[in-house]
């Protein structure tokens, strides 16, 4: 069982490398012969760690202590050698706050740690925050650190003592994580444990024990014998090292491997131990509609499921030849991503975050190469189905014969034993009468086994169509990718037992200066309203102050001076507009083209193709459907005029169309992203909020309150009271339906305006049914209330949340 | 208060002292010393050339020590120039003379005649338990830093003593409402002033206060030679030797209660014959140190003086670190600040909404809030983005100085011109976070203020709009309410408005 993930692993072997650091230390925690003998010496170190803490009797407020109300910790007692440990760790009213400095030499190391067992809060240039959860702590747990590593390793990087509080806190919340394993084995699901008593624990629950299907099988027996085969099986692979010079399997070892390079010491320890585990596992089976169910109640009795899936023992499901190209080059980040989903050679489900152009494709596509079994990709329309399938042939080996894909346009279904799969949630998800041959092909989906399932931008999908993917799709393992974990509602809690813990998410910053995404200018424009415009503005309703402040002259012109200033320095632009009315208006007016939901497919086609290609074609102006999955490498500025409300993930997606500029590697390249705001509307107040993520991702909006330059523009618009007042008639007269921002849910794309149409009515009737209030102002309100409830909720149903919170 | 550079300020008042006061002061050995002392080292050097020698001296010869050069001259000029203003030379016919007074003075502070106990009368008995230099310092930090806690709004168990609340209150560095001689205040709030005194070292500090209690102390007929000769004479004292009261006026006695309170002395007793000075007291001429704030120069002096006995370098080295920059403000509007003293974070307290504190680290967030509150209380922005500039963490220039570097090469490398390229500035502090604390400070300014008169209650529409056109007429309305039969006009418009309405009235009444 002394199974150390990459992170710590690489941490140790780090610090045993610098020899400096632990030679000047008195501390024995630094010891060098720690990484030779990880567990010997942890409960040596831990109990040291013990003594050290300070009782916070030792505390002397002073003159100021009682600004921090709580929060002074100044009588934890540095460590001698503070100066060269980069983290402090406190715990403040629910949530335990880590603080690292990214200039400290083991910085690096310590990030690595975190990401892993901790939720990044903030990463600008100089101080992380980290922030411990129980859905963090969960996360490392299940890519395979243990609850004492984690301490150790804390302790370790800490410049002050861990508080016990803390300690515990750890030791509570990952007491019972891992213990439950969810497998499924012949199309079956069953609920397993390496402790009977657990199984009979979960039993004799009210909820769990209704869900368990008697099997005819005798599952005890059969199991052991089948995991001893299984043991077998992965000593002789183990003592089989693979000699092929494959470029791919060279590959895998790097990512699947991580544990047989860096643990052969303890293999033979590893092996005694899986045995001994193999032979007390004890499982019962499920219903495959029960599992969610069962995954959720666990959750709430503190016993998570771990999914993981022996992909490699996997003698069932037929193997899909599949490998990465020799050309492929998978990057650092990339690689590391996926060793935390293969830290233990099996293949955990999980959620991974890149940013946008950060390559998540290749990500899924190297970890279905890993895999090797039968694949099924959703994404979120026809086109980037079609994009998903074009990136497989182009990355790997698979046969063309073997992919195929699911969509309104194309119903195929692979040839052979395993393949490939792509599709759209819609087409899966669909509950209404199908075709006869979609039926057909949706019953080959539903009939077989998968090996894995890759969940494209799982940020945007209603969690209600989720369950009904999960459910009808039954694969070994998940991975859902995407760039922004945020939603303005709670649906992004459900994720993590929908799909499994977050695995990893990248530094964007970082990337941004290895020049794997483009670095990016972010300034937000005040554009005062003309007087005229602000006194409507006061005496007007809600829907009408947005057409008012969307159709403000200087936004206007503020849009028309940086098309022009940026047309010149040769840029490619986009604008964003979420407000169709004022797209069309701002397009017709600059005489540029645009695009919203009601264009034609072939149109859009057409547009994009001449803004890649066209000289002449410069600028477009895009309504809410570019927000994702449009892939324009081109673009290489972006000003966005109109928005949903306060929504983050809008920001950081819109954003993401220009991190990957095809020019993003010149010298001195910058991207540009502009907001224009309406000075003193309700407009101000949502782009604070929209900027929150990008803003603790580390990118910093200037305020421009003065275009230069701007008045002497030739052709200025609206540049004569007249003209105003013209415009300002012409909006009063508008129906203020108008305002309504468009209605495309982000699950539809520019081009694929999926066949759907059902869904897409559904959708709106969904929308309408929230308040505007929550709707708009209210969404990331709501999503911190939402936040806190949740924890209450924790809280009076979990016992370790009572354990930890009633105590006090 | 334009200035608060503690030099210039000193300087400054000594130059614009009436020759007669200064010749009085000339009397004094210490006075001379520190006076020197407080010279730049040309003209250090020019007094030491002079002070013993009778004759006068022609000022040509003094151009031979200076470097020909632009910077040469202008030390020269600098030096003359501020000699001559403190009337320690005259110029004749390009000959200097020092002046006899301060040459008598002066020679007897430097061989040690001091028949005029200059320098203080050291008790010459010891006292039973000697007091310690440890105690003297941890007295002096603990009253200077009381003030200084008070000043930034920390709440104290104990208030200031009426002596230093009346200075604070006159010297303009803070306002305080309510009785002060009974100690109940209703309000206090630190000043635009207040707060750049805050920022300076802890000598600019004392300086600072003990000016302006000159300045108080000549309105309560104090003897302002007196008083000034009892400062400097601190400045001379030994540390940790206790003085006797003997030698003193009364002048001087009744400033010992004042000085005690600030820490700079310390008596056993109000009583007590003796006093000792502490280190506040004894490096007031000294010009060897910029300090920062009361507890690391007190530190930074413990730590010299012990030096030899003390082998905890490695810890030093640390310190000094931090003195030389604590503050990482991040683009996201955090802080943090690798503070240990409390007066620091008290003054942190009063711009950032503070999170939480370890030994050696606090963190915060800059808020609009926090921002418009200080900004309410008088201090302005750029006071604050240059407090952060100044004590900006070395990483945080590092990073400045890498991005300028960056911009420099890529403009030279695409040949922009030399001109644009000296525009380039260092940018410590994130630009957007120096922007927005501006754009807070402006969304204050956004109300513009006119004094005036409102009209109202009119007999009738008629009335109005006779008035109201008139009032437009000649341009003096700056707002109507024609609903209400309101206006607004200026402090100019009235009376015209005013003699209009009463000629109208008249001319109603004739027809």
């Amino acid at each position: 069982m002394a199974r150390v993930a990459g992170a710590l692993q690489q941490s140790l072997s780090l610090e045993h490398n610098d020899s400096d650091f632990s030679s000047d230390t008195s501390d024995t925690s630094f010891d060098s012969d720690d990484t030779k003998n990880p567990r010997q010496k942890k409960a040596k170190a831990v109990s040291k760690s013990f003594q050290k803490i300070k009782p916070q009797s030792g505390f002397v407020p002073d003159a100021v202590s009682k600004i921090f109300n709580g929060t002074d910790f100044s009588y934890l007692k540095l460590r001698p050698d503070h100066v060269s440990r980069p983290i402090w760790i406190y715990e403040a009213v629910d949530k335990i706050i880590i603080i690292l400095e990214s200039f400290s030499p083991l910085a690096e190391q310590a990030q690595d740690f975190l990401i892993t067992i901790a939720e990044p809060v903030s990463r600008p240039s100089h101080v992380h925050e980290y922030r411990i959860t129980l859905h963090s702590l969960y996360a490392a747990v299940s890519v395979g650190l243990e609850t004492e590593d984690i301490i150790v390793v804390l302790n370790r990087f800490s410049k002050v003592p861990i508080a016990d509080s803390i300690i515990n806190f750890i030791r509570a919340a990952t007491k019972s994580i891992g213990k439950v394993k969810l497998v499924l084995k012949h199309n079956r699901y069953f609920v397993e444990s390496p402790q009977a008593d657990i199984l009979r624990m979960l039993l004799q629950d009210p909820i769990i024990g209704k869900l368990k299907i008697d099997s005819k099988d005798s599952i005890k027996n059969g199991d052991s014998e089948q995991s001893q085969n299984a043991s077998t099986t992965t000593n002789g692979q183990n003592n089989n090292p693979s000699s092929s010079n494959d470029p791919n399997e060279r590959l895998l070892n790097s990512v699947v491997g991580e544990t047989k390079d860096a643990g052969n010491g303890i293999e033979d320890e590893q092996d005694d131990d899986n045995d001994d585990d193999f032979d007390k596992v004890h499982s019962f089976e499920i219903a495959v509609e029960s599992v969610e169910d069962v995954k959720r109640r666990c959750l709430d009795i503190d016993y998570p499921v771990l999914e993981e899936y022996d992909f490699r023992n996997d003698s069932i499901n037929a193997n899909l030849d599949i490998g990465l190209k020799a050309s492929t080059k998978v990057r650092p980040y990339q690689e590391k991503s996926l060793s935390k989903m293969f830290g233990n050679g099996r293949a955990r489900s999980g959620i991974i975050v890149l940013p946008c152009g950060a390559g998540k494709t290749l990500v899924g596509i190297t970890a279905a190469c890993t895999i090797k079994k039968s694949v099924v990709v959703l994404c979120t329309s026809s086109v980037s189905a079609v994009q998903w399938r074009d990136q497989f042939l182009q990355w790997c080996t698979i046969h063309p014969d073997n992919v195929s894909v699911f969509t309104s346009d194309s119903k195929e279904i692979f040839k052979g034993d395993a393949g490939l799969v792509v599709s759209t949630y819609s087409m899966v998800a669909n509950t209404r009468n199908r075709s006869h041959q979609s039926q057909k092909v949706m019953d080959f989906l539903t009939s077989r086994e998968w090996g894995f399932i890759i969940l494209d931008e799982v940020h945007v999908v209603p969690a209600e169509m989720f369950r009904r993917v999960i459910t009808t799709i039954k694969a070994h393992a998940k991975l859902g990718l995407t760039a922004t974990l945020v939603r303005e509602d709670n649906k992004i809690g459900d994720l993590n037992f929908l799909i499994g813990p977050k695995l990893y998410e990248a530094n964007w910053m970082d990337l941004a200066q290895k020049g794997h995404i483009a670095k990016v200018q972010c300034a937000e424009v005040w554009c005062p309203m003309t007087s005229e415009f602000y006194q409507e503005y006061l005496r007007q309703n809600a829907r009408k102050k947005m057409l008012l402040y969307v159709m403000n002259p200087t936004k206007f012109q503020a849009c028309q001076f940086l098309i022009h200033y940026h047309e010149k320095r040769g840029d490619k632009i986009i604008v964003f507009s979420d407000n169709v009315y004022a797209l069309r208006e701002y397009a017709l007016k600059l005489e540029k083209h645009f695009i919203c939901g009601d264009t034609p497919q072939h149109e859009r086609l057409d547009i994009l193709k001449n803004f890649q290609l066209n000289e002449n074609v410069n600028t477009i102006f895009l309504s809410k459907v570019g927000d994702t999955s449009i892939d324009l490498p081109e673009a290489t500025c972006l000003i966005q005029i109109s928005s949903h409300y306060g929504s983050r993930r809008q920001e950081a997606q819109r954003l993401g169309r220009i991190l990957r500029a095809k020019r993003r590697n010149d010298e001195g390249f910058n991207a540009f992203f502009y907001s224009l705001v309406s000075k003193d509307t309700q407009e101000m107040y949502y782009s604070t909020k929209r900027q929150a993520f990008l803003v603790d991702q580390g990118y910093a909006f200037k305020v421009i309150t003065h275009l230069n330059g701007m008045e002497s523009l030739p052709n200025l618009a609206y540049s004569s009271a007249k003209e105003r007042r013209e415009l300002l008639q012409d909006i009063l007269l508008k129906n203020e339906e108008l305002a309504n921002l468009e209605e495309g849910d982000d699950a539809d794309d520019v081009i694929g305006r999926s066949a759907n149409a059902a869904k897409k009515r559904r959708n709106k009737a969904k929308r309408t049914a929230g308040s505007l209030a929550s709707h708009a102002g209210g969404e990331d309100m709501a999503y911190v209330e939402h936040g806190r409830n949740r924890n209450k909720e924790l809280r009076e149903h979990s016992s370790l949340m009572q354990k930890l919170y009633y105590k006090k | 208060m334009s200035s608060y550079l503690f030099k210039d300020t000193v300087n400054e008042y000594l130059e614009n002292l009436p020759y007669s006061m200064k010749s009085k002061l000339f009397k004094s050995p210490a006075t001379c010393l520190a006076i020197y002392r407080l010279l730049p080292n040309l003209a250090k050097f020019y007094i030491m050339s002079m002070v013993f020698h009778e004759k006068p001296v022609n000022s040509r010869i003094w151009d031979v020590w200076v470097k020909d050069s632009d910077q040469g001259k202008k030390l020269e000029v600098e030096g003359l120039r501020r000699m001559k203003s403190l009337n320690l030379i005259t110029e004749k016919n390009n000959y200097l003379v020092l002046d006899e007074h301060f040459r008598e003075s002066f020679r007897n502070a430097l061989v040690g005649n001091d028949s005029h106990h200059a320098f203080g009368v050291p008790c010459a008995t010891d006292e039973n338990n000697k007091t310690s230099i440890d105690f003297l310092d941890e007295f002096a930090t603990k009253k200077w830093e009381s003030i200084l806690h008070f000043m930034v709004g920390t709440e104290l168990d104990e208030l200031p003593s009426v002596g230093v609340l009346s200075l604070l209150k006159h010297s303009g560095l803070m306002e305080i409402n309510g009785d002060i001689t009974k100690r109940n205040l209703t309000s206090v709030n630190i000043t635009k002033e207040g707060f750049s005194f805050l920022l300076q070292d802890v000598n600019a500090q004392i300086w600072t206060l003990l000016l302006e209690y000159l300045k108080i102390a000549e309105t309560l007929n104090m003897d302002s030679v007196d008083v000034l000769n009892f400062i400097f004479m601190l400045g001379s004292l030994e540390l940790g030797k206790d003085y006797s009261l003997e030698a003193l006026s009364e002048t001087q006695i009744k400033m010992l209660e004042d000085l005690r309170d600030y820490g700079l002395v310390y008596q056993r007793k109000a009583s007590s014959k003796r006093f000792y000075p502490t280190r506040l007291a004894t490096t007031l001429t000294s010009d060897s140190t910029t300090l920062r704030s009361v507890s690391s120069a007190m530190n930074k002096a413990i730590r010299s003086a012990k030096q030899d006995n003390e082998k905890d370098v490695k810890e030093e080295e640390a310190q000094v670190d931090f003195v030389s920059g604590t503050i990482i403000v991040e683009t996201n509007f955090k802080l943090y600040c690798y503070a240990t003293s409390p007066l620091q974070i008290a003054i942190l307290n009063l711009f950032v909404h503070l999170k939480s504190r370890f030994s050696n680290l606090v963190t915060g967030q800059i808020t609009r809030e926090s921002i418009q509150r200080a900004l309410k209380s008088g201090i302005a922005s750029d006071q604050i983005i240059a407090y952060l500039e100044v004590n900006a963490h070395p990483q945080m220039k590092k990073l400045a100085q890498a991005a300028l570097n960056k911009k420099i090469e890529f403009e030279s490398v695409n040949g922009m011109k030399a001109s644009h390229l000296s525009l380039r500035n260092l940018e410590i502090v994130p630009s957007n976070i120096v922007d927005q604390i501006k754009l807070w400070q402006l969304e204050l300014d956004r109300i513009q203020a006119f004094g005036g008169y409102l009209f109202k209650d009119f007999k009738g529409e008629v009335e109005y709009k006779g008035l109201l056109n008139y009032a437009e007429e000649i341009g003096v309305l700056l707002y109507k309410d024609n609903a209400n039969r309101k206006f607004f006009v200026t402090d100019e418009g009235r009376q015209q408005l005013i003699d209009y309405a009463s000629r109208r009235t008249k001319r109603q009444k004739k027809s």
